[in-house]
């Protein structure tokens, strides 16, 4: 029969902190959408030197571009000044099109979609592990930010909170491998080509989608946009452009390589939306671990 | 401050105070600094060498302390990185027996393979909760070892400061 006291008290004390530690994550992962009282008190404490030393890091990364990338600049500023002179023309197209649109809605009732209320906020904070993709705003739970809130910029969609500190909290953003996005593809808006933006590991900075019907009509160019399911992010938020289709590596569906509007690299400043509509069904709205397991092997 | 098992309090306040800047300057310095570049974990190393010149014992609660506050600073659930840290402290406090502590080429291997040590046990805890993507084979040949060799090559200007800085008992101010 095995008896303990075979074993010295060191191991034992050695397997009894493992053991505690993995239930720690166990429990901590499972429900954390709100920091206990020690860690509010930390990260509290140290959100204004993040952002002093963040501050700091973009002006020496701003330099640092400058000084490596300068004929780089130099071609990037010639071709934006094209870029605008086009967009100019589109811009007036648009804006016929936007009072076009606005009548239109009015006729039929329907409620500005686009109408949400933005909180900015400032980027203090990156994961400097390569493990995941996070990253950390000065605003929390006191400014009115609550877990699974879409985090968006100008350019598109960012992520969502999923952790929230009295003054800061935890953003998971698109490229993290633990999101999944239901988006639509924007040209064809086919409810069949709706597929789940996923981060892609392989090809850092670029997202997945997957589960596409073979029928599915998408193509290179294509501009990928959240579908608004779920009722976390908002419909109609550019999420990227389709670079590469393919099939999957079971030949049976597509999958599409997306590289995202928003640049994760440079985010400095993000909005966070603060009132979706809730709406009953809920892909994306579950971030305990639990539930991105259960979510992860639903999907694939 | 000393206790009854000779752990005095000293080094590990200055550890947790050491930890706070290394984590503020990885998150918001270096995460903007090197951007899409593998970001060396400072952290690690300086527990790994610490670990190395204080044994297992030490080391092992250096690892779950800066583990600790890099979960409350990083870390998806509490002790996701206190596991990995404590695991590699203690494999570093142990190895270290056998080597000679003045000589370089000891800890840097020692942090060379603590690094693929650390990045593994984060590499099977992600996989378990979440599901990592990338296989195990390519997550090493991609980014541990080019992150231990990353870190082997940082021990040579870092290990001499911390040896020095623990001969000068800066991380005991009792004893100097």
């Amino acid at each position: 029969m095995l008896r303990l006291t075979r074993f010295s008290p060191k191991l034992l004390g050695f397997l009894a902190i493992v053991i505690l530690l993995l239930a720690l994550i166990n429990f901590t992962g499972e429900h954390r959408s709100r920091y206990t009282f020690i860690e509010n008190l930390v990260l509290t404490a140290i959100s204004p030197v993040q952002g002093f030393i963040s501050e700091l890091g973009s002006s020496a990364s701003d330099f640092l571009q400058g000084v490596t990338g300068y004929r780089e600049i130099l071609e990037e500023n010639r071709e934006l000044r094209e870029v605008l002179a086009a967009r100019d023309t589109y811009r007036q197209e648009l804006l016929e099109l936007q009072k076009e649109n606005f009548r239109l809605r009015e006729m039929l009732g329907f409620q500005e979609r686009t109408e949400y209320e933005l909180l900015p906020a400032e980027v203090i904070a990156r994961d400097p592990t390569h493990w995941f993709e996070t990253i950390t705003i000065n605003r929390g739970y006191y400014h009115g930010i609550e877990e699974k809130m879409a985090v968006v910029t100008a350019e598109g969609l960012v992520g969502n909170v999923f952790q929230v500190s009295r003054n800061t909290s935890k953003v998971l953003l698109l490229t993290d491998s633990r999101r999944a996005v239901s988006i639509l593809v924007q040209r064809s808006r086919d409810p069949g080509t709706a597929g789940i933006v996923e981060g892609y590991p392989e090809e850092e900075g670029y997202l997945r989608v997957i589960n596409l019907p073979p029928e599915a009509n998408i193509q290179s160019g294509d501009t990928i946009i959240s579908s608004g399911m779920g009722g976390v992010f908002p419909k109609g938020l550019i999420v990227g452009e389709v670079m590469e289709v393919g099939k999957d590596q079971y030949g049976l569906l597509q999958q599409a390589l997306v590289r995202p509007a928003v640049n994760f690299n440079r985010l400095e400043e993000v909005f966070i939306v603060l009132d979706i509509r809730q709406e009953e069904e809920n892909i994306e709205g579950n971030f305990s671990m639990e539930g991105q397991r259960e979510g992860r092997e639903s999907l694939l | 401050m000393d206790n009854e098992n000779g752990i005095t309090l000293a080094p590990y306040l200055i550890i947790i105070f050491l930890a706070v800047i290394l984590l503020v300057l990885e998150g918001s310095f270096f995460a903007l600094v090197f951007l899409r570049g593998i970001k060396p974990d400072l952290l690690l190393i300086v527990i790994v060498c610490l670990s190395f010149l204080w044994g297992e014992k030490k080391g092992m609660i250096l690892g779950i302390i800066t583990g600790l506050l890099q979960d409350i600073f990083f870390g998806p659930a509490i002790g996701f990185f206190a596991l990995a840290k404590m695991l590699s402290a203690y494999f570093s406090g142990l190895i270290s027996r056998e080597i000679y502590k003045d000589q370089i080429v000891g800890p840097m291997l020692t942090v060379f393979f603590a690094t693929i040590m650390h990045e593994s046990i984060l590499y099977m805890l992600v996989s378990f909760y979440w599901g990592a993507e990338m296989g195990f084979f390519v997550a090493v040949e991609s980014i541990f070892l080019f992150r231990a060799f990353y870190h082997f090559a940082l021990t040579l200007f870092l290990y001499p400061i911390i040896y020095k800085a623990d001969r000068a008992n800066f991380f005991n101010p009792s004893y100097r």
